[in-house]
């Protein structure tokens, strides 16, 4: 087994933690930390893939979609975290299964 | 720097600020709204400026500081979608200057909807998946601060968390999708990856189709994970879920086109079978539920996924002809969707309730919005002369043509079964109640009735004279298939 498929097996094994962890947590900043995860899982992929493309080559492209998704990432936490706040006032509580007020 | 469309409105999504501190210093409520739209106006006269090159050969703006090929493309399909999202937030940014008004907040408001504008613009203008994500993220955080923007109210904060939560981890998954795709391609040019693509059948190709459908599917709402729909919609603002039902999720609905047509064309006896399961699930189940609603927003936004469900099989056909009709559709359904939900606008503003026996006999005391209520969602059942009909009809012959008859009789049926809850509307419209009641009752105001008056000529305009948007449609379909 060479080092790519260690680190790409690793992402996947990330990217199945956050699905885990988006499927059972009840706590609503656990969940915003479940989303950060599975970003984070493509974003260490990128990053293995630039560096394993040829030999003594890093590809630019691979870093810089790992920047902006960083800095993306940061944006839809800041807009959670804002959400959940205004959904502390109204319910008393950051447990998903008390917002369902509404009927999907 | 992003072309001069998005340049326009990036420039006045930005400014709002400004225009807003100027609003407090010389008391004139509606500065930002109007700043809003003239930035709207200046992208469209900008767009029908590059349309005639782009037409014939598409326009490359590279982004250029980038150490690799980063570029916006610029085709006959990109100015199809952008004159569609433009047009349709012309009709809500002129609608939202009286319906923001009372809520504060606007220059807020009025950034955050120009971004996502902005945001759907670049989408379809993108011409590799890196510029193609980041300006999908612009348009998902900006919808999620437009959803939740009534913060002081709890349902729009709850559907606001339900949406973020589950849109978020869609993006999440398409961003590992397209972390597979550049380990498998080595480049997210849409160009070279369809080069690329053409002939492989890598095993990793199904985890990287299983991602995608995954991640555009809850944002185009098919059915499985249609759920943060109808919450988002009844409780987001009017004029916002105008916007987020006719052109947001249909951007969704582009995004899949895209990649199914760039990326899978090996794939495409698997996944044409799986669009035209889903699409029958999808528009059979949003039209029942439809039918159960006794709330107008509700109501509309089920009905939502019941279209979302025709423009899938014109996409599942994956002919020129589907492909022509789901854009069509798309078109058409902004149009008549967008119309449905300002009207509903319209009645809460006035009525301060949105339940069908609260609305009950309206129609009497506001005609005008009445109507154009009325036209728009005869046009969502297919009716002849309206736009609904042309789109419906040209993505049922495609399904014919491409063998697939028995998803054609589904469309029919459905339009059958939706005809049931739009005329559960029309009839509580035009119920009589006791006079005292709605008495004082008035039309709405002059300039939330101007945008819905329009929109329904246009409904009624482009279903008795149907060529302009056809063509255009036909063009953009053209372009979409790559290769094979």
């Amino acid at each position: 087994m060479n080092m790519l498929d260690c680190y790409v097996m690793f992402s996947a094994i990330l990217f199945i933690i956050g699905v885990y962890c988006l499927t059972t947590k009840r706590n609503i900043i656990r969940m915003i930390l479940g989303i950060e995860i599975l970003i984070n899982a493509a974003n260490l992929n990128f990053i293995v893939f630039s560096a394993f493309r040829a030999a003594g080559f890093i590809d630019p492209l691979g870093h810089s979609i790992v920047m902006v998704s960083v800095g993306l990432a940061g944006c839809v936490t800041a807009v959670a975290l804002a959400i959940t706040i205004h959904a502390y006032k109204h319910y008393g509580t950051i447990d998903i299964r008390k917002l369902s007020r509404l009927r999907g | 720097m992003f072309g001069s469309v998005l340049d326009a409105i990036v420039f006045f999504a930005l400014t709002n600020s400004i225009v807003g501190w100027a609003t407090l210093k010389f008391n004139f409520k509606w500065l930002c709204g109007v700043y809003s739209l003239a930035g709207l106006s200046i992208a469209s006269v900008e767009l029908y400026e590059i349309s005639a090159n782009a037409f014939s050969r598409p326009l490359e703006i590279p982004l250029n500081p980038m150490p690799f090929e980063s570029y916006l493309r610029i085709d006959a399909l990109s100015i199809f979608m952008s004159l569609t999202f433009i047009l349709i937030g012309f009709f809500v940014t002129a609608y939202s200057i009286r319906f923001i008004e009372s809520e504060g907040g606007a220059p807020l408001y009025y950034t955050s909807l120009l971004l996502m504008i902005a945001g759907m613009i670049g989408v379809v203008s993108a011409g590799d998946f890196f510029t193609f994500f980041i300006f999908w993220e612009l348009m998902c955080i900006s919808s999620y601060v437009l959803v939740s923007f009534r913060r002081q109210h709890w349902e729009p904060v709850e559907a606001g968390m339900k949406y973020l939560i589950m849109s978020s981890a869609g993006s999440a998954a398409i961003l590992f999708a397209l972390s597979l795709l550049y380990g498998l391609a080595g480049t997210l040019d849409f160009i070279r990856l369809a080069d690329a693509m053409v002939n492989s059948r890598d095993i990793w190709i199904y985890a990287i189709l299983m991602l995608t459908l995954l991640g555009f599917g809850v944002k185009s709402a098919i059915v499985p994970l249609h759920t943060w729909l109808p919450d988002a919609y009844s409780a987001a603002p009017s004029p916002i879920s105008a916007i987020l039902s006719g052109v947001v999720t249909e951007t969704g609905i582009y995004a899949l086109c895209r990649v199914l047509l760039t990326i899978f064309i090996s794939l495409r006896a698997e996944w044409s079978m799986i669009l035209a399961v889903l699409s029958i699930i999808t528009m059979t189940f949003g039209n029942i539920v439809a039918l159960l609603q006794v709330d107008l927003k509700r109501l509309l936004a089920y009905s939502s996924i019941g279209h979302i469900g025709y423009m899938l099989a014109g996409v599942a056909t994956g002919t020129p002809l589907g492909l022509t009709g789901a854009l069509l559709h798309i078109f058409n359904h902004a149009l008549m969707k967008g119309n449905s939900f300002l009207c509903a606008g319209a009645f809460i503003y006035r009525i301060g309730g949105r339940r069908l026996d609260e609305i009950a006999g309206a129609g009497r005391r506001m005609p005008a919005t009445a109507t154009a209520l009325g036209i728009s969602l005869f046009a969502l059942t297919g009716m002849p002369p309206l736009n609904g009909f042309i789109s419906e009809l040209t993505i049922f012959t495609s399904t014919i043509q491409a063998g697939m008859a028995w998803l054609g009789v589904c469309i029919i049926l459905n339009s059958a079964i939706s005809a049931g809850y739009v005329l559960r509307v029309i009839r509580a419209l035009l119920q009589s109640t006791n006079e005292g009641e709605s008495a004082d009752i008035k039309e709405a105001p002059i300039v939330m009735l101007l945008p819905i008056l329009l929109m329904a000529a246009l409904v009624l305009l482009f279903g008795v004279w149907p060529d302009p948007a056809l063509k255009l449609a036909m063009k953009a379909a053209s372009t979409l298939v790559l290769k094979g």
